[in-house]
């Protein structure tokens, strides 16, 4: 197994020196491999976008670095960075994911042509993965024009569609009713079951954590401890992370 | 408590604040100087003749045409006013403030920002009337020892139709937020108007539009005469024909684009042209208006600089550059100062109804005149002599052109008699002296002061005077000083407003697009290719109307033909100011946009 992602000793303080500062993350240390589905879990305000917008590269670390594909990402400058976020990551949103004035097919398309492919390989990439999750039907409506559901598959495929190193996701249920929720997070456990796709997902909801092989849980900017899935279904898991919750309060 | 949100609001978008408020103010200040130099008591009071006559008239025509813009101009600033104020509004809102008062917060900010800024543009509008009265006045040779530059009249009416204005968009305002849901006010992203999905349809109307714009182009080039009813249907094919083409065609031709998948699919040119397929449906309105008002502008700046080829062409319809029938000291004077190249004096004595010339005079000196006539349809002058046999014959062309040029020359009649007759004729001798100078440019003024002094002396000049060289010269110049002067400013104006008007349409949606850039930069898009995008979609924008707003002016320019000798002289000064201008706009609108939508938290 490789390591496709490694946090080392991130700390992040806001506010600037001789200001009011406020140390959002302090000292986070964790890795990622390859083919792993791993979930991070905190209260409100203990740190979980800081820490995914860091992993993102939209945001610096105050100290420590972080490394995808072996990559430090304090080592790039703006346009490396641009470009690695276009190559390496893709991103899941809790809403507004879509360009609402591009159809779905030329939403999923837009990373595809940001990178340069050639537009003759473009359309049959985007065919193959709006197959794979789905909602091939959908590609020529505008985003406006389908549910909330099949939207956040359509940034599912964006996020996908360029074969990213990690896939990132941000509350991405946080929007969704009960039902799209659920099959989304089906979705998201098959493709990365079925096609390796290394996922790391911010929520505090135990239900979608659940999907997850590994959960996280960060508290007041630190990784406290870890829940691994050691061959329970899912339902088993979900029942041991709302009792490791109950007993945490 | 809400008004000192509202003042803190204000505060926080300082920077828009002031490109909106800079605007009001020139217009405002454009406006009043305008309605100064109209109805201005100095110009009134001169006599009929008065070449500031023609001035007022052109400025009056000036001011309707800046009613329109301005109005026009003002509903896209406030329209931009309320797209910033948006978002605090429905903040307000939220935290539970009734939206009767809401309503009454809104009101009062655009009706304080519209007053703030025409008292500051009046106070502005001073000083620029005071400037450009100064150069019209020297521009026009008038002789006024003091202008008004601060005219209660003109205050009072700049102000009111002013607050007209903003007291509608207030009114406007408060009615388009307080129907809006509270979360919409909240929420930037703007909902896409659903687009429907019709290209056949869309390119039956482009195509409708191309046509209506061809046909109007064709009607314009019309031979002359059907003046009646080349300008009302030229007005309606065009404008019909560029509201077709803006809603269809150019939507079209993008979608179009949009599905060429080895086009689009290139960098971030599908974004671009996703926003632009967007855009271009809710632009369509301003797009017309705009390209058809920056054809206004652009024909009143070409044509108002054109007729000053006029008094240029006329100069050569004279052939001689002065007559002259005394010689009195102060005549004398003026004469002496002239740089004459050649000199035709002929003597003669006016004996009751008859004027006798002495027929030996004109022997080998005929009297030169330049003669009209159309060609192909054109008209055309040469140079002739006069016959001397037929200079007494009624009726003859040589008589009458003959008659002119003599004081009392056409009311009485003209014989041509030997010199012995002449010699035992009784009566007042008199003479009558032709004059051509070297440079009529340079003793144009001599030769002005030595035809009105002739006149003070024989009233029997007047008609001499006013048919002269210098007299048609002085008339049609000052005519066209103020056509020039006028469509220069008032062309100025036009352009400037035109720009910023879509300069504000553009920065309105700025905030709405606001989150597309951002997670256009999550995604991975690199700055330097977002400002690109930026710059091409507004490139676009201000692109279309301004090549559609050209090329209306090269089509109706033909219209002048009749008036002007040549319509398309000088084409590049007014397209060069027109290019820098808007230009400029082009670049701030740029710059403003980046601002707002590349900002990040
Ligand atoms: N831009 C900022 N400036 C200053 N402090 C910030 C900023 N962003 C976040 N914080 C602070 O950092 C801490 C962590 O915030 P963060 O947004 O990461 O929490 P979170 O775990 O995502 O919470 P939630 O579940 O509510 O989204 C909070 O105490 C917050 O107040
Ligand atoms: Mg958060």
């Amino acid at each position: 197994m490789t390591e496709i992602l490694r946090v080392d000793q991130v700390t992040k303080t806001y506010g600037k020196r001789g200001e009011k500062q406020c140390q959002a993350l302090k000292g986070v240390n964790f890795a990622v491999n390859s083919g792993e589905f791993v979930a991070i879990m905190g209260a409100s305000g203990s740190g979980k976008t800081t820490l995914l917008n860091i992993l993102s590269t939209l945001d610096k670390p105050t100290t420590g670095n972080v490394f995808i594909n072996h990559q430090d990402n304090s080592t790039l400058n703006a346009n490396q960075l641009a470009d690695f976020r276009s190559k390496q990551i893709g991103f899941i949103f809790q809403d507004f994911n879509l360009l609402e004035n591009l159809t779905n097919r030329e939403n999923i398309a837009l990373p595809l042509s940001l990178r340069g492919i050639s537009p003759r390989k473009i359309d049959p990439l985007v065919d193959k993965i709006a197959t794979r999750l789905g909602i091939k039907e959908i590609l020529p409506k505008y985003p406006a024009e389908v549910s909330g559901g099949q939207k956040q598959r359509v940034a599912a495929a964006r996020a996908l569609v360029h074969e990213p190193a990690i896939l990132l996701a941000d509350e991405p249920t946080g929007a969704l009713d009960s039902k799209s929720a659920r099959e989304l997070l089906f979705t998201m456990a098959d493709l990365n079951q079925n096609d390796d796709i290394t996922t790391l997902m911010v929520t505090h909801d135990p239900f979608a954590a659940s999907f997850a092989s590994r959960i996280l849980f960060i508290k007041d900017g630190k990784i406290g401890e870890q829940m691994l899935k050691k061959g329970q279904s899912r339902q088993e898991f979900y029942h041991l992370l709302i009792d490791h919750l109950d007993t945490d309060e | 408590m809400i008004w000192k949100l509202s003042l803190t609001g204000i505060k926080s978008r300082f920077k828009d604040y002031a490109v909106l408020f800079s605007g009001l103010v020139v217009a405002s200040m454009i406006f009043y100087m305008f309605l100064t130099i109209t109805i201005n008591p100095t110009f009134i009071k001169n006599d009929i003749v008065a070449p500031s006559n023609y001035v007022r008239f052109t400025f009056g025509f000036g001011i309707v045409l800046l009613v329109i813009i301005t109005a026009i101009y003002l509903v896209y600033a406030n329209s931009f006013l309320l797209s910033m104020r948006k978002h605090d509004y429905g903040m307000y809102m939220m935290l539970g403030a009734k939206s009767t008062k809401i309503g009454a917060l809104i009101f009062l900010e655009t009706l304080i920002t519209g007053i703030l800024a025409t008292i500051v543009g009046i106070l502005l509008g001073f000083g620029l009337t005071a400037i450009v009265s100064q150069l019209l006045i020297s521009r026009l040779d008038l002789t006024v020892k003091h202008f008004a530059v601060v005219l209660p009249n003109a205050v009072i009416w700049t102000i009111i139709f002013f607050i007209l204005i903003f007291l509608f968009g207030a009114l406007k305002n408060v009615r388009k937020l307080t129907r809006t849901p509270v979360i919409e006010l909240l929420r930037d992203d703007q909902k896409p108007v659903a687009y429907k999905r019709q290209p056949v349809l869309h390119w039956i109307q482009g195509t409708l539009g191309l046509v209506l714009l061809a046909v109007g182009y064709f009607i314009l080039g019309l031979p002359g005469g059907a003046i009646l009813f080349i300008i009302p249907a030229a007005l309606v094919t065009i404008v019909a024909g560029s509201y077709f083409t803006f809603n269809a065609f150019f939507s079209a031709l993008i979608g179009f684009l949009l599905n060429r998948r080895s086009f689009s699919y290139h960098g971030i040119r599908i974004f671009t042209l996703g926003q632009l397929k967007f855009r271009l449906h809710d632009y369509t309105r301003i797009l017309t208006v705009v390209s058809l008002l920056f054809a206004l502008a652009l024909g009143a700046i070409t044509v108002g600089l054109n007729f000053s080829t006029l008094s240029e062409q006329l100069k050569g319809n004279f052939y001689y550059d002065t007559t002259i029938i005394s010689n009195s000291p102060k005549v004398m004077q003026a004469e002496n100062k002239l740089t004459i190249t050649r000199q035709q004096t002929f003597h003669y004595k006016e004996q009751g109804k008859y004027l006798y010339f002495n027929r030996s005079e004109f022997t080998n000196n005929p009297v030169k005149n330049v003669k009209f006539y159309m060609k192909n349809g054109q008209p055309a002058y040469k140079t002739i002599d006069l016959p001397t046999k037929k200079l007494d014959v009624p009726a003859t062309y040589a008589n009458n052109a003959f008659g002119a040029m003599v004081p009392n020359g056409i009311a009485k009649i003209i014989r041509l008699v030997s010199p012995e007759k002449w010699a035992a004729k009784t009566g007042q001798k008199k003479f009558v002296s032709f004059v051509n100078v070297k440079n009529f440019d340079q003793d144009y003024f001599t030769i002005l002061k030595l035809q009105k002094q002739q006149l003070k002396e024989n009233p029997a000049y007047a008609d001499i005077y006013t048919s002269s060289k210098a007299g048609s010269y002085q008339l049609i110049k000052n005519f066209s000083s103020g056509f020039e002067f006028m469509g220069f400013f008032l062309g100025f104006a036009f352009l400037t407003m035109l720009a910023s008007t879509l300069m504000f349409k553009v920065l309105s949606g700025a905030a709405s697009d606001k989150v597309r850039y951002q997670m256009l930069f999550e995604i991975g898009t690199r700055v330097k290719i977002l400002r690109q995008s930026i710059r091409n979609e507004i490139g676009v924008l201000f692109l279309l109307p301004g090549v559609l707003g050209v090329i209306d002016v090269l089509f109706g320019l033909r219209l002048f033909k009749l008036l002007l000798p040549h319509p398309y002289q000088n084409l590049w000064i007014p397209f060069t100011i027109f290019i820098v201008l808007y230009l400029i706009y082009y670049l701030l609108t740029v710059k403003l946009y980046e601002k707002i939508v590349l900002a990040h938290e």
